[in-house]
């Protein structure tokens, strides 16, 4: 090992121990990147850090992240989507778990609208996580579920992650986004499956509403509440969606068609005030600058990461692994779900996929099934402890009493539930390559 | 003897075909150097996005961090719009008469004058033979459909269909398939056959307007730092021009073979209509390539004198295609 | 003490402006983005600047959001162990981390600033055609923005050292 990966190795364990000591995310990261990568190559590759960071404030698809935060902190600022869960709670009835079910059916629709995993998780986060709390839910388990709802973002089309993977393996962005389709509702679906098991095996985690509080309700003012409540968020999605769908709006752009929907159903609801426009405007940025500051200072990361030649023991570990394809498949799997903890996953995708796409192309494995299989792995890259953006980005908005350890204590199940889903799309190539020949993309 | 360990960037994504890998590509040409040079000059290659963004290799390579970038010179215009010249001109020469402008035309030396300020040199290194006019939701059979067509379309192109009342779009590679299948936008400019049906193009709209009047030739740029280059032997500094040399062949030939292949299947596969834009369209948008030009040789001496080195070499070249080429495809070949 | 405390104080009051320029910006970015859809969608017109300065509205928000965060304390960290050390041992990562900060800021803007004078002197515009000139100046946010960092972090570092009492935060 030459002196250089050691450092890189020095890196990761530096970077690891300054998060545990509660250093911030974002000083942890470019602290540790730059002391290693500047003991290993001097200032000269850091030269090029002024680049990575225009890359990333000038980013057109990050547009979505102030977009839908904006959105979201609307809709929470206004109150007009506070009763959401409560109400979906009443309509589940004496159903154990309906709330949870209903998490994730919000982020399926979420995410079907954007393909920013930050942006669906604060939105989530802000919307669901403080009633849900009130509701009885675990802390832990109301994080674990607003985490994995979230991130179904990047795996439901459209997503960043599936245009990045698109544009390596030399598919079509439509081909991807048809073939993540079935195995993102899978997922959805074996989360669903989870909740409801475990809500039914212990009810007291996952409360249903109180019999003689849903008894107090009656049908008419329950229908009224459920389009009053429901009207707004599953509107601004609808609208949202829709422009997508309708060709108003390319995929980014679409996200400011919820953010002036918000605005609007505020203004109608006659609570629109300036101080109220501030408060959001406000807080849409400390919230944007959060996922900002962490993606800035991760260019750092990824610089150091590849000037000590991190790469490269990536590409001598692939060199131990026994033949045959599937041998090389789950090493690949492994290595995603591993630089999960300590690099985001664009750094990922660029550091392992180009190493065995060869490999895997000469095998004749079909690249759209092996596109998908990355996808549904990197999403646990999103969940997996300390390093996970999704942890982070729910940590942003969280009320003060959640802690990070429940945060990182609520994915860990999910992480669980990814694996079921790895092993569905592995055993059943047909959920990826299905959808796809089917409509001809 | 010496040897050497350079970078290379490259404004194009991990994986793309022709900008990046296969013949003639910018590994394969490291690959070429590699062999040539018995290991002393190894270049590591670094996709768009893996140290840096696609667009910031001229800085990097100007800063003397990297030594090497491959790209299109067109997206230096913002910074010196005789660069322009370089890659590519609409209405300008096929591959034959451009590459003869760059190797015995002048053109090159021009291309090192316009760079000198930066500290930079740079090489052709390879081309995609003529490209296509692009995918439109609906063909375009007259001037007034240009009025609010929304076209995502980059460059000088796209300035020139904006002076027609087009409504210019500039969307990343990865939206453009989603807004032009939605209608979003009604049309959208790429590459050529191969790499568009690599896109998907083909899905999102069905007309395809063939021969591309705005880039007749696209040559790619090897852009080095001009103190790296000096520091290299002489044998090293011909290995690379060499390399670059072979590699603008080779990736025109394999151009040529894989263009043809593409477009029979998505004309007679995929239901694509092929065909040309109308004369009068052509006529149009000639006239309004020809004033944008004129405009901007007038804003800038040095771009005068490449516009006018490039016209003179192309009024030349033309007459010699009009008896040579011209006729030869329509008589002889009577296509 | 007293010029310290001026001194975090000042800092703070420039880190708020730059705060109040950010969420102004992220207001007319849902307007700005909102309005070219429709009008795109409506009239089938738009212009090519108005679509670049788009992605340049998050340069600010990005940049300067991050000082306004700090300043704000609103940061993100792992707080397994954290939320039960000491309040003492929290001060001195405060501390450090502010430190840290002030140190990566500076070193960030020496980083940039040979960048940002390259744009400059070429007079870098945009390479589209129609598209916003003075690159520079997009660029030049960069450095003013770790500039502010850095300052910021130095009073984070000087707010939690000395035990300055919190600022008023709106
Ligand atoms: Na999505
Ligand atoms: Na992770």
């Amino acid at each position: 090992m030459s002196p250089n990966e050691m450092l890189a190795i020095g890196m990761i364990a530096v970077l690891f121990t300054l998060l545990l000591i509660g250093l911030p995310v974002a000083v942890a990261i470019a602290a540790s990147a730059f002391v290693f990568g500047y003991a290993g190559f001097g200032p000269a590759l850091f030269n090029l850090l002024p680049s990575r960071i225009y890359g990333v404030v000038t980013n057109y698809t990050f547009l979505a992240i102030p977009l839908f935060v904006f959105m979201g902190v609307m809709l929470e600022k206004s109150r007009l989507a506070e009763e959401l869960i409560d109400v979906v709670g009443h309509l589940f009835g004496r159903i154990a778990g309906g709330m949870g079910v209903a998490i994730i059916l919000v982020g399926v629709l979420l995410g079907a609208a954007t393909g920013i995993v930050g942006a669906t998780i604060v939105t989530l986060g802000l919307l669901t996580l403080p009633p849900l709390l009130r509701r009885g839910y675990p802390k832990f388990l109301a994080t674990g579920m607003i985490c994995a709802s979230g991130t179904l973002g990047q795996i439901i089309p459209p997503s960043l992650v599936l245009i990045l993977l698109a544009e390596i393996l030399g598919e079509s962005v439509g081909t991807m986004f048809a073939a993540a389709m079935v195995p993102g509702l899978a997922l959805a679906g074996v989360y669903i499956l989870a909740i409801l098991a475990v809500a039914a095996w212990r009810p007291a985690l996952m409360p249903p509403i109180p019999a003689e509080e849903r008894a107090a309700l009656p049908t008419r003012v329950l229908l009224r509440k459920v389009v009053v409540v429901l009207g707004p968020p599953v509107g601004l999605v609808f609208a949202v969606l829709g422009s997508i769908i309708g060709g108003i709006a390319a995929p980014t752009e679409a996200a400011s068609m919820g953010a002036l929907g918000a605005l609007v159903f505020v203004a109608l609801s006659g609570r629109l005030t300036r101080d109220l426009l501030w408060q959001v405007a406000r807080s849409t940025l400390l919230i944007s600058a959060m996922v900002f500051f962490i993606l800035i200072m991760a260019q750092v990361f990824g610089l150091a990461f590849r000037g000590l030649g991190g790469e490269h023991l990536v590409e001598r570990m692939f060199e131990w692994v026994p033949g045959g394809v599937n041998g090389a498949l789950l090493f690949m799997m492994l290595l995603v779900f591993v630089l999960g903890f300590f690099l985001e996953w664009i750094e990922i995708t660029y550091i392992a996929l180009p190493l065995f796409l060869p490999f895997f192309a000469n095998a004749g494995v079909d690249l759209v099934w092996l596109g998908v299989l990355i996808c549904v792995n990197l999403q646990t890259s999103f969940l997996t402890p300390p390093f996970g953006w999704s942890l982070f980005f729910l940590k942003g908005v969280a009320p003060k009493e959640v802690t990070t350890l429940d945060i990182y204590k609520g994915a860990i199940p999910f992480i669980g539930l990814q694996f079921v889903a790895l092993a569905l799309v592995f055993l059943f190539p047909g959920l990826a390559t299905w959808l796809p020949e089917a409509i001809g993309w | 003897q010496d040897s050497f360990a350079w970078r290379m960037t490259n404004s194009y994504g991990p994986g793309s075909p022709f900008y990046v890998e296969g013949p003639g590509s910018p590994t394969d040409i490291i690959a070429k150097i590699d062999a040539m040079s018995g290991g002393r000059l190894s270049i590591q290659h670094f996709a768009a996005g893996e140290l840096i963004p696609a667009f910031e290799g001229f800085d990097a390579v100007q800063q003397g961090v990297i030594e090497m970038n491959a790209s299109n010179s067109y997206f230096w215009s913002g910074t010196t719009f005789a660069a322009q010249y370089f890659t590519t001109v609409p209405f300008g020469m096929s591959f034959q008469g451009h590459m003869a402008w760059l190797y015995h035309g002048g053109g090159w030396d021009l291309w090192q004058e316009v760079y000198e300020p930066f500290g930079l040199v740079a090489f052709p290194m390879n081309n995609t033979g003529v490209q296509m006019t692009g995918w439109f939701r609906e063909p375009i059979e007259d001037l007034s459909q240009f009025q609010g067509l929304r076209m995502r379309i980059p460059g000088l192109a796209g300035q020139v269909y904006a002076t027609l009342g087009v409504d210019v779009r500039l969307l990343p590679g990865g939206e453009i398939f989603p807004a032009l299948e939605r209608g979003v936008i009604d049309a959208a400019e790429f590459v050529g056959p191969y790499q568009d049906r690599r896109l998907g193009l083909q899905n999102a709209a069905s007309f395809y307007h063939t021969t591309g009047w705005h880039e007749p030739s696209t040559t790619g740029e090897l852009l080095i730092s001009r103190a790296a280059w000096d520091g290299l032997p002489a044998d090293l500094q011909a290995i690379v021009r060499t390399a670059c040399m072979a590699a603008c062949l080779e990736s025109m030939t394999w151009s040529e073979a894989v263009n043809g292949e593409a477009l029979v299947d998505l004309v007679e596969n995929q239901g694509v209509t092929a065909a040309v834009l109308p004369d009068a369209v052509v006529d149009t948008l000639r006239e309004a390539t020809l004033d944008t030009l004129e405009t901007a040789a007038n804003a800038d001496p040095m771009v005068r004198k490449v516009h006018d080195s490039y016209m003179a070499f192309k009024a030349q070249h033309d007459r010699w295609a009009g008896i040579s080429e011209a006729p030869w495809i329509k008589n002889v070949l009577q296509l | 003490m007293q010029a310290i405390s001026r001194f975090v104080h000042g800092v703070e009051a420039a880190v708020r402006l730059f705060g109040w320029i950010a969420a102004a910006s992220c207001v007319a970015l849902v307007f700005l983005v909102a309005g070219d859809v429709v009008v795109r969608y409506v009239f089938r017109a738009g212009a090519v600047w108005l679509q670049e300065l788009h992605w340049h509205l998050i340069s600010p928000i990005a940049l300067f959001g991050m000082s306004y965060a700090l300043y704000c304390g609103e940061q993100v960290r792992v707080d397994v162990f954290y939320e039960r050390f000491p309040p003492w041992l929290c001060r001195i990562i405060e501390v450090a981390g502010g430190l840290l900060l002030l140190v990566i800021g500076l070193y960030a803007t020496k980083l940039s600033l040979p960048w940002v004078e390259m744009a400059w002197v070429r007079g870098e515009a945009s390479p589209n055609p129609g598209g916003l000139p003075w690159r520079w100046a997009l660029k030049a946010l960069i450095p003013l923005g770790f500039v502010l960092l850095a300052l910021q972090g130095l009073a984070h570092a000087l707010r939690h050292g000395l035990n300055l009492p919190r600022p008023d935060i709106r």
